[in-house]
């Protein structure tokens, strides 16, 4: 109400300004309104609690792999890694719980909690192993994640040669295991809410208070922002920078952990291109490719959009080809939006 | 300084040591001074194709043949390089999964460097043209009948849909609503099972005085979904069959009644979805679904009663095949001696039959 009063003061040009900027500065919000809106017109069933449901449990599906590369982007950098990491994880949870194991033959069903430290720790090394080389050697994050992309993928095609499985789909997984992830949470009216979208809020809070309100988020951000400004003022920037990609060697290893028992069979393509959606949906929600810029809700607000178009797009029943063009331009569209207020700024 | 320069030695020592480890393991044959097979894959992350290459690589090691593996991983420009330095090496025949199916200029410069090595070569199973085969006489291609795979799967969903027709409509309406999931666009297999798949059913369905099919989504004229990826897998048919199911369900009157996929990937994947609405988990509320490839992943859902059938594309007869065939060119013996005269298509092809499975 202030704000309207304060706009109502100004002088024309002012005002004109004001509401340029405040379009600008919430155009994705803008972008997803009109976008729901428009689809709930042409197919009203769009907003159905299943169909509502539907689109959270797909957001939260593909949260915690964003969050992660949302770290890194905010240290000025990227994780081009993020997809072949999640299909790791999704290769060895599955390769724990199988009940009929062809990998390790003779290995019963591991308890589940193996299974997630399992994929934390291997998650971890890869993240030490990326952000060791980034801070040690400087190396630029694009290059270093493209080497261990590569590396991660060899060593998923290994596994999945173990035993006598011979590269096949990974199926079959424990009961226990599968209800620990798409068990049902509760129901709203016949629309079921998964156990993961819990996991997936808890992570998300857990990843907000470690930006937010740690001295290692500050310190993230501090260095994403300026590294030499950083390090003069006292930030341990090394430290920093190898934290982050462990963070997000963790979070993508608990999407594949999440993924293995969601899509219930996991193969070498699972994974694949993950890290494009993620980084884009990082990029429309704000967070920056300068760097030292962005906010966890700037991460779902872009997985969000993502799905809408989605779900939106075949509830529209669409050529599947327009979704290329839709997705491409929103990017650009978000991006563009983004450096304009980084110049303004500057 | 010195610390750094001792990081650099033991990190060129590292590699090193990881260089020769990698030479001793190549895919089987430690001797790699040539005289060998080269075998060139389209991709190792493809779930069929690792079974044929297991088969394979299995059939060479019995016959005491050396061979060695490439990956293209799905490129056509990593896939000509790697035969250029197969044959430098010193190969002895190439067999080539070619990774760009539908360029028949791909195919040519394959068959020009096998010519100027004087090399035999063998295609298998990604289709290639007859005309550029069959004028190397020392080329040959195992392959399948692509449109096979559609038609059987078709006609098994059909005659399944038929025996269990009042069963399976769910909303009573007389008519039976599916979906199909098309793995890629632009891939002649593809494309084929989606329109053999529910065409052959129909054909059935009629033949039996049913109504034909009809797609669930009735302003999709496409009649199809689409793995957006193009790697038709598991995850695209888990999303898509969970977000057709939040528009389309039995609150709404409108489920999908049947499920037809281009390969079991997909329809695992859709299984999922399925078993997280409550369908296909042994207590009677069933969808049936249908899918291609037999991989022992299908096979172990259809024992379990998760998934309807799938049609078997056989691995280890296309792999014993091309080593046959392989052997037969190398030592100058009729190209297809040893090999079943009823799967032999004119003097350039061998297609592997495909069968219908729906649980042992």
């Amino acid at each position: 109400m202030k704000k309207l009063d304060a706009l109502k003061a100004m002088n024309p040009e002012d005002r004109k300004r004001a509401i340029g900027d405040f379009l600008m500065n919430n155009a994705m919000f803008i972008i997803i309104a009109v976008t729901i809106i428009y689809i709930w017109i042409r197919v009203p069933s769009f907003l159905s609690i299943t169909s509502i449901i539907n689109i959270i449990n797909l957001t939260a599906a593909k949260l915690p792999i964003a969050l992660g590369v949302g770290g890194c982007i905010i240290l000025a950098g990227t994780d081009i890694s993020a997809g072949r990491q999640v299909g790791l994880a999704a290769c060895i949870s599955a390769g724990l719980q199988l009940t009929v194991n062809k990998l390790f033959p003779g290995l019963g069903v591991m308890p589940i909690p193996v299974a997630l430290l399992a994929v934390i720790v291997t998650g971890s090394i890869i993240g030490l192993v990326n952000g060791f080389c980034m801070a040690q050697f400087k190396v630029h994050p694009f290059i270093v994640t493209l080497s261990t992309q590569l590396i991660v993928y060899g060593v998923i095609l290994m596994f999945l040669q173990l035993g006598t499985n011979g590269g096949q789909t990974l199926s079959g997984m424990s009961e226990g295991y599968r209800n620990f992830i798409s068990g049902t949470l509760f129901t709203v009216g016949t629309a079921k809410v998964p156990m993961y979208v819990l996991y997936s809020v808890i992570i998300t809070a857990i990843v907000w208070v470690i930006w937010n309100k740690t001295a290692f988020g500050k310190n993230m951000f501090a260095v994403g922002s300026n590294e030499d400004a950083a390090n003069v003022s006292g930030v341990n920037v090394k430290k920093t920078i190898i934290l982050v990609f462990i963070m997000a060697g963790i979070l993508y290893a608990i999407t594949g952990f999440i993924d293995a028992a969601r899509i219930a069979s996991v193969n070498a393509t699972t994974g694949l291109n993950y890290e494009a959606d993620a980084i884009a949906a990082c990029v429309i929600g704000g967070i920056s490719f300068v760097g030292g810029i962005g906010k966890v809700s700037g991460a779902i607000i872009g997985v969000l959009l993502l799905q809408v178009i989605f779900v939106g797009l075949n509830f529209l029943s669409v050529d599947a080809n327009l979704l290329y063009i839709v997705k491409g331009l929103i990017i650009l569209v978000a991006c563009c939006i983004d450096m304009r207020k980084y110049l303004v700024r500057k | 300084m010195k610390l750094k320069k001792l990081f650099t030695c033991v990190a060129s020592f590292m590699l090193a040591v990881a260089l020769v480890g990698c030479g001793g393991s190549s895919s089987g044959s430690t001797d790699s001074t040539g005289g060998e097979v080269a075998v060139f894959w389209y991709t190792f992350g493809d779930t069929y194709l690792s079974s044929v290459r297991s088969a394979m690589n299995a059939t060479f090691d019995e016959k005491g043949i050396k061979y060695q593996d490439y990956d293209a991983n799905a490129s056509q420009t990593t896939q000509t390089e790697q035969i250029t330095t197969a044959i430098s090496k010193g190969a002895s025949c190439l067999v080539v999964n070619i990774v760009d199916a539908s360029s028949d200029d791909a195919t040519q410069a394959i068959i020009n460097l096998a010519k100027d090595a004087n090399l035999p070569v063998v295609f298998f199973n990604r289709s290639v043209s007859e005309e550029i085969v069959s004028a190397y006489d020392k080329a040959a291609y195992v392959g399948t009948d692509y449109t096979q795979a559609g038609h059987m799967e078709g006609q098994m969903a059909g005659q399944f849909i038929l025996e269990n027709y009042d069963k399976l409509d769910i909303n009573g309406d007389g008519k039976i609503t599916y979906v199909m999931f098309k793995g890629q666009e632009g891939n002649m297999e593809a494309d084929a099972r989606t329109q053999y798949g529910v065409e052959d059913a129909n054909k059935v369905l009629t033949e039996g005085g049913k109504p034909e099919l009809e797609f669930y989504d009735s302003s999709n004229s496409s009649k199809y979904l689409l793995d957006m990826n193009g790697t038709w897998s598991a995850q695209q048919g888990q999303e898509l069959m969970q977000t057709a199911l939040s528009k389309f369900n039995e609150g709404n009157k409108n489920m999908i009644e049947v499920v037809i996929a281009n390969n079991d990937d997909m329809a695992l994947g859709a299984i999922a979805a399925l078993q997280n609405s409550g369908y296909n988990t042994g207590d009677g509320r069933y969808i049936p679904v249908f899918g291609v490839d037999a991989t022992d992943a299908a096979k172990a859902a259809i024992k379990d009663g998760s998934m309807t059938g799938t049609i078997k594309q056989d691995a280890a007869g296309m792999a014993n095949a091309v080593v046959q065939i392989a052997e037969n060119l190398t030592n100058n013996k009729g190209t297809f001696d040893g090999i079943d005269a009823a799967n032999v298509v004119g003097t350039w092809r061998v297609n592997i039959p495909y069968s219908a499975y729906a649980g042992e």
